[in-house]
């Protein structure tokens, strides 16, 4: 296996008493498409301001490009991209004059940098708006402008910070078609977001964050997998022992969790298992509170993991 | 080096593009320097004459009331009217038409003559504006009448004790010594020279030599120390984090911007006083050298200051109020509107403590008393320390990124 361009050991991250990033590792591949899902504190922002030299590290070992982020930040820097979650822009200047600016901060030669900008104006549709100030551009351009000079330097690894908040379906897509074909193109990508259909659209493998640690990393598909066919989550109001015992003994149950007044339910066939357990609780005279069929997805693998709506 | 410049580029690039930002720059610190160089100049120019009216009656219309209204008639700033009766001139003075009127009994020349006593009398109404010029005009009149009858006495009573004669032609003395007195008056044997001290009497004070570097270093304040509030609009922005994860060093970062603030500082001052030179005509006195010296010591002490405050207050919302508070405060105590030498002891002491003080102080020698770049080597000093003192604790204690 290659040497990954990304490697987090131990990352620990407190600002004061407050704990932003709580021991997390993970490996990123070269050419992969890296998602970090997680709902707002979650600790994706911090995470990558470690990655590009911006935080310094609590705690752990940094490695990008092969650099240490805390021992050679200079060629970490040289080496990545960053799209921020702000729209780091010069309202007042055109996006010729923003991308020309910072590419001269990245070295880019003179005829190169002409060049790139070209290119990326082309490649984010921007050509021809190229003059006109960045101030009177849409949310979606701003956002399409804000990746283009992410790319500027001709980066090998390009960190994403939630690309797509506050932009329309149309430059939304249009950023996803970028990401596509600059990953197709051998970039490696750290996207993170708290759409978790963004997230399986786009990611080979996802980690998925909350309150500062990583409860789950594996492509979506397998993560989507562990939910067998479907979760059904049920309001109760009390429920005795020996009826979970009954609940979790249904055959086409996998497995149940208890949080507060709901239980969680792990199907092999999401509707077979309503029926089996609907009957259960009809025979046991159990009150329902609540009935609720999730979809398998990334959101559902959340919830299930966390108790939590991805957006709360 | 080279991004350093490209940073300072951009930030007046940035500039170049904000409008208001010129309005700031440009139009508005010219504004004010011509509207109150204008109105402050209008103290320091000749006022325009006062003219009173003053109704004078004559109930006597002998040679010593003629001359009377002979010396009125001369006087500057009044206008002596003899068309009125007694009872007009003092009706026009009860309406308030008149600031007074001049009343001449009619035994006057007779009495001065003679030596007797009489009165001129000045009808006035209390409290009136003009009423202590009036009175002052009437008690000269009557005083060099007073002085002619104590001449007339003295002289008749040395020439009868010299000629041991008593028929001696009194009205005729008085006479030649009311006319002599007269005629010694348009140019009297004894007279007051008025010396002035610290210019020729060529020179007059030019207002703008104060107003226009006054306005230039607040103006310039306002412009720096609002650039450098820029920082923190670039750390909310976002900008100034995507340059920090640039591979640029961290002096370079700041320098750039530092230097842009500092040259916006120069462009400024040298604009106003370019201003002031061909709109104006002032006098940048002798040493263009310590002109230009000042100029930069000055604009390094601001943008110093400017970083330190930064430092300091890191909100965007809280930087303005404060600056603004700053720099007014300091151009009111410093001299930036009245000159330093004008203001109480006590407050040139406290206005030590801002540099718009040393600045106006550099200045006001330069252009004008007309000193050296000598003179000022002092002031220069000073701003040089206030900027290095100020850069120093500034860059302590500003934050790149986050700890």
């Amino acid at each position: 296996m290659n040497e990954p361009i990304v490697a987090v050991e131990g990352l620990v991250k407190h600002y004061g008493d407050v704990v932003a990033v709580d021991d997390i590792s993970f490996e990123i591949q070269e050419g992969e498409i890296f998602g970090l899902l997680g709902p707002n504190g979650a600790g994706k922002t911090t995470t990558i301001n470690v990655l590009c030299t911006y935080t310094e590290p609590t705690a752990g070992e940094i490695v990008v490009a092969g650099h240490s982020v805390t021992v050679e930040p200079e060629a970490v820097k040289r080496a990545i991209g960053v799209v921020p979650q702000d729209i780091a822009l010069y309202p007042d200047l055109n996006a010729v004059e923003n991308l020309r600016f910072f590419g001269r901060m990245y070295d880019v030669p003179k005829a190169r940098l002409e060049r790139r900008i070209g290119e990326l104006l082309k490649l984010v549709g921007l050509a021809e708006h190229a003059r006109r100030r960045v101030e009177h551009y849409s949310g979606g351009m701003k956002r399409r402008l804000n990746l283009a000079v992410g790319l500027l330097s001709e980066p090998r690894f390009l960190m994403l910070d939630e690309p797509t908040v506050g932009v329309d379906p149309q430059s939304r897509n249009a950023i996803f078609e970028n990401i596509q074909a600059l990953n197709q193109q051998g970039l490696t990508i750290l996207y993170t977001t708290h759409y978790m259909e963004e997230a399986e659209l786009l990611c080979h493998r996802v980690a998925i964050m909350d309150e500062g640690q990583i409860i789950a990393l594996d492509t979506p598909q397998n993560l989507i997998n562990t939910l067998g066919a479907g979760i059904i989550h049920i309001g109760i109001k009390d429920v005795a022992e020996e009826m979970l015992t009954r609940l979790r003994a249904l055959p086409q149950v996998k497995a149940v969790a208890r949080r507060d007044n709901t239980l969680a339910f792990e199907t092999l066939d999401a509707q077979r298992a309503l029926l089996e357990i609907i009957g259960l609780f009809n025979e046991t005279d159990t009150p329902m509170t609540s009935l609720e069929i999730l979809e398998p997805n990334l959101e559902s693998v959340f919830i299930q993991l966390t108790g939590k709506q991805l957006r709360d | 080096m080279k991004k350093l410049f490209h940073i300072t580029l951009n930030e007046l690039l940035l500039l170049r593009k904000d409008r208001m930002a010129a309005v700031w720059m440009i139009i508005l610190p010219l504004a004010m320097t011509t509207i109150m160089g204008l109105v402050f100049g209008g103290f320091g120019e000749e006022s325009e004459a006062v003219v009173i009216d003053l109704p004078v009656v004559d109930h006597d219309g002998g040679e010593m009331a003629a001359m009377v209204l002979d010396i009125l008639s001369q006087t500057e700033n009044l206008q002596v009217e003899t068309a009125y009766d007694e009872e007009t001139a003092r009706q026009l003075v009860t309406d308030g038409k008149r600031a007074g009127a001049m009343v001449i009994p009619s035994d006057f020349s007779t009495a001065i003559v003679s030596g007797q006593p009489t009165a001129l009398e000045l009808v006035v109404v209390p409290g009136g504006q003009t009423t202590p010029l009036l009175e002052g005009m009437v008690r000269g009149v009557t005083s060099g009448f007073s002085n002619v009858q104590t001449t007339v006495e003295v002289a008749i009573s040395e020439v009868q004790r010299a000629t041991g004669s008593y028929d001696l032609d009194y009205e005729g003395i008085a006479n030649r010594v009311v006319a002599t007195t007269l005629e010694r008056l348009e140019d009297p044997p004894v007279r007051a020279q008025i010396t002035t001290v610290g210019g020729t009497e060529e020179e007059e004070f030019d207002i703008f030599g104060q107003v226009v570097p006054g306005y230039a270093v607040m103006f310039a304040m306002f412009t720096v120390l609002s650039a450098a509030g820029g920082i923190l609009e670039e750390k909310e922005r976002g900008t100034f984090k995507r340059l920090l994860i640039a591979p640029i060093p961290q002096w370079s970062l700041l320098g750039g911007k530092l230097l842009a603030q500092f040259l916006m500082g120069v462009g400024q001052i040298a604009l106003m006083f370019l201003f002031g030179a061909l709109a104006f005509h002032v006098q940048l006195g002798n040493s263009l050298l310590g002109l230009s010296l000042i100029t930069l010591a000055t604009c390094w002490a601001t943008t110093s200051l400017g970083i330190l405050l930064v430092a300091v207050i890191r909100s965007r919302k809280q930087i303005h109020p404060i600056t603004t508070l700053v720099i007014l405060g300091s151009s009111a105590i410093g001299g930036s509107w009245y000159p330093l030498f004008m203001m109480p002891k006590g407050v040139q002491q406290v206005a030590r403590v801002t540099l718009v003080a040393w600045a106006m102080e550099g200045y006001n020698r330069l252009m004008m008393l007309g000193g050296s770049l000598a003179d000022v080597w002092v002031d220069i000093g000073v701003l040089l320390l206030y900027g290095a003192v100020c850069f120093g604790v500034g860059l302590k204690l500003f934050r790149f990124k986050e700890a």
